[in-house]
């Protein structure tokens, strides 16, 4: 389990976080938004021990992040790097290396991530002659060879053509299944919509909102209802309270009129997302 | 952390060593090895030719003259008489003639040349002088000899050298070990500072920080580096070793007295400057290395390695000057003061313990002062690297480098 617990950083006047907070729970996959500069970033390089919080700390599995709990976490970050001119099996090795994977083990890994990332023909050229989107393919691999527990990533689908932001979906969702505790960002809504379990949404430093999609559509404060008749003039749209009696607005509308289509509408990750931050603008 | 560090430090010997500017820079170390053992015997050759002369005048004056030049001019040829002109000279394949002519005043010398400035007069007149004398003196050859024969006796004063050879032995090898320190300093430094910089702009370094703490990286780093410097020196020393013992053969009219001072070079390789030379090595290689990976960790471009590695590099071209001085005056106040400071002892404080008898506390103090301020580099540094690997944009100003380091 993962609590980030009231971080904040500052670089010189500049506030980063201001104040972040939420708890993830292992094997599942926590979708961290926000715009611009809102603090993602900063609070994702807190949470893997890059940077050090000026207030609050995390804890992973119950303690403070150390070196050794670093060595089980993996990380691919929204500023993508490659050593050019190292060979891609090369490459995926080294970070297998650097996060204690020795060889036979180190070797069987490295095998089954180029294959499974359709890498096989690329694995013995240097990266620097790949596409972008089979180097960003290598760099999963770079940060995901030795299986880690938490695996941090920062817009993971920039930049991949549909069919390999699929195989990377396919992927992610295998590693959550294998036990991976993942956390994305994104500006892709749809895709943490259907990947993630929890999510927190901060703007200017800090939580705007926090929890899974179902807790999030509660709090939010209307619906929509769509509604058609038979008359054929198509469907209206109508903004109610949430906590509207919506048994007792269809038998009203069945009473007055033959009605065909009545749906109540629920928000979607990007209505929230939208109102969250919108109420930092504002 | 050990784990890390050695896979960072194998990744990068291996990465390192096949890099162009590593190879480069070991090629370049091993032809200028050659120049500087081949050049003084082509220049000796060149040099020779301006000290070729035709002997003209008085076949008896010739002939008594003659030897008494032999030790500073290869004498190609002599003429009794007769005017001296380009085409005597070419035909004699001599550098300038001398002419000689004797009278009740004494002896007459005129100096025939292309460039007379080349032929030596003062030396002309030194080798000349006893016959000067026979002729004015009326005194015999012999007692002119015994006359000229002055008994000059040397006495070293506090010195660590038995003979003048020696001396002059130990200051061809240090000032050979400066410049071997100066070049392994500054070009392994440099490879440092490329490496960082090259996983800064390629936007690696945060997938490197992630995966390993930023000190080990530095650590392995830089280690490697120096790892690297000690095979390039191997290398040199093997290529001058190998050029060196084919050397005296080739040496234009190598004396006995020249190959005696050979034995004075090995002689003076003793194991005490070596082990000073590796000690001062790796303190100047660590204190430069590391400010090199600090500055590199704050650049955005590698365009921009230049203008951040130029101020850097000046201290150690001071020291590297002022040590050469220090070849000649070990205890001047100067050198001294320099072979205290960081960055410049490492070079000044060598040149010292090579040529002189610098008392055991004050390369015990210089020593203290620079591991403290090789600890005190490597934790500002340490912090500015951490810090700078994750800054991307416009290149941080000195006062935010300086908020990073008293945070």
């Amino acid at each position: 389990m993962l609590e980030v617990d009231h971080v904040r950083k500052e670089f010189g006047s500049v506030r980063a976080v201001s104040d972040v907070h939420f708890s993830i729970a292992d094997a599942t996959t926590f979708g961290l938004l926000g715009p611009n500069g809102a603090g993602k970033t900063t609070t994702m390089r807190i949470i893997l021990g890059i940077l050090v919080p000026d207030a609050g700390r995390v804890i992973w599995n119950g303690a403070p992040i150390h070196d050794e709990s670093r060595r089980h976490f993996g990380y691919l970050p929204e500023e993508r790097g490659i050593y050019g001119k190292m060979k891609v099996r090369e490459q995926i090795a080294y970070f297998g290396k650097l996060h204690g994977l020795r060889d036979p083990d180190l070797r069987t890994r490295v095998d089954s991530w180029i294959e499974r990332l359709g890498l096989t023909v690329y694995a013995e050229r240097p990266c620097a002659e790949l596409s972008k989107g089979n180097q960003q393919k290598v760099q999963v691999a770079c940060a995901a060879v030795h299986a880690p527990q938490l695996l941090v990533l920062d817009e993971p689908f920039s930049g991949l053509d549909p069919v390999n932001a699929e195989v990377l979906l396919s992927v992610l969702a295998e590693m959550q299944k294998n036990g991976t505790t993942l956390i994305l960002s994104s500006h892709q809504m749809w895709q943490l919509e259907h990947l993630c379990t929890r999510f927190c949404i901060i703007s200017g430093g800090e939580n705007r909102a926090e929890g899974s999609l179902a807790e999030l559509r509660a709090a939010w404060p209307t619906r929509v209802v769509r509604t058609a008749f038979a008359n054929g003039e198509g469907t209206t749209d109508s903004v109610v309270p949430a906590g509207s009696d919506f048994a007792a607005m269809l038998r009203e509308l069945v009473a007055a009129r033959p009605v065909t289509m009545f749906e109540v509408m629920e928000p979607s990750l990007h209505e929230i997302y939208l109102r969250a931050i919108g109420e930092t603008v504002a | 952390m050990i784990e890390d560090f050695a896979t960072v430090y194998v990744a990068e010997i291996t990465r390192r060593i096949k890099s162009r500017p590593y190879i480069i820079g070991l090629l370049v170390g091993v032809i200028a090895i050659m120049l500087v053992f081949k050049l003084p015997s082509f220049l000796d050759r060149t040099i020779a030719s301006t000290r070729t002369i035709l002997l003209a005048g008085d076949p008896s004056l010739v002939a008594r003259a003659k030897p008494l030049l032999a030790g500073d001019y290869d004498i190609v040829g002599t003429i009794a008489s007769g005017a001296i002109d380009d085409a005597v000279l070419v035909r004699h394949h001599a550098g300038g003639a001398v002419a000689l002519r004797a009278d009740r005043a004494g002896l007459h010398v005129t100096i025939y040349a292309h460039d007379p400035g080349n032929i030596g007069r003062a030396d002309i007149r030194n080798d000349l002088l006893p016959l000067q004398l026979e002729l004015t003196t009326g005194r015999s050859a012999g007692a002119v000899a015994k006359i000229t024969a002055i008994p000059v006796s040397l006495r070293t004063v506090a010195s660590k050298f038995s003979s003048a050879g020696q001396a002059l032995a130990v200051r061809g090898v240090t000032y050979t070990l400066l410049f071997f320190l100066y070049l392994l300093t500054v070009l392994n430094s440099q490879l440092v500072m490329s490496s960082v910089a090259e996983e800064k702009t390629s936007r690696i370094a945060e997938l490197l920080v992630a995966s390993v703490n930023p000190s080990t990286l530095l650590a392995g780093k830089v280690l490697a580096s120096a790892t690297l410097g000690f095979l390039q020196l191997a290398v040199w020393i093997g290529a001058a070793v190998y050029v060196g013992s084919s050397a005296p053969s080739q040496i234009h009219g190598a004396s006995a007295e020249q190959m005696m001072s050979l034995g004075n070079v090995l002689d003076a390789v003793t194991p005490g400057l070596i082990a000073a030379f590796f000690v001062w090595f790796i303190i100047g290689f660590l204190q430069l290395s590391t400010l090199f990976a600090a500055a590199a960790s704050l650049i955005n471009r590698t365009e921009d390695i230049g203008s951040i590695a130029f101020p850097l590099v000046m201290p150690i071209l001071a020291a590297f000057f002022i040590a050469i001085a220090g070849l000649a005056a070990p205890d001047s106040s100067l050198v001294v003061v320099c072979s205290y400071v960081p960055l410049l002892a490492p070079f000044v404080m060598f040149v010292r313990i090579a040529v002189s008898n610098v008392p055991a506390w004050q390369i015990a103090l210089s020593l203290a002062i620079n591991l403290a301020a090789l600890y005190l580099i490597a934790v500002l540094a340490g912090k500015i690297y951490r810090v700078g690997m994750l800054l991307y944009g416009r290149s941080p100003s000195i006062r935010q480098v300086w908020s990073v380091i008293t945070s």
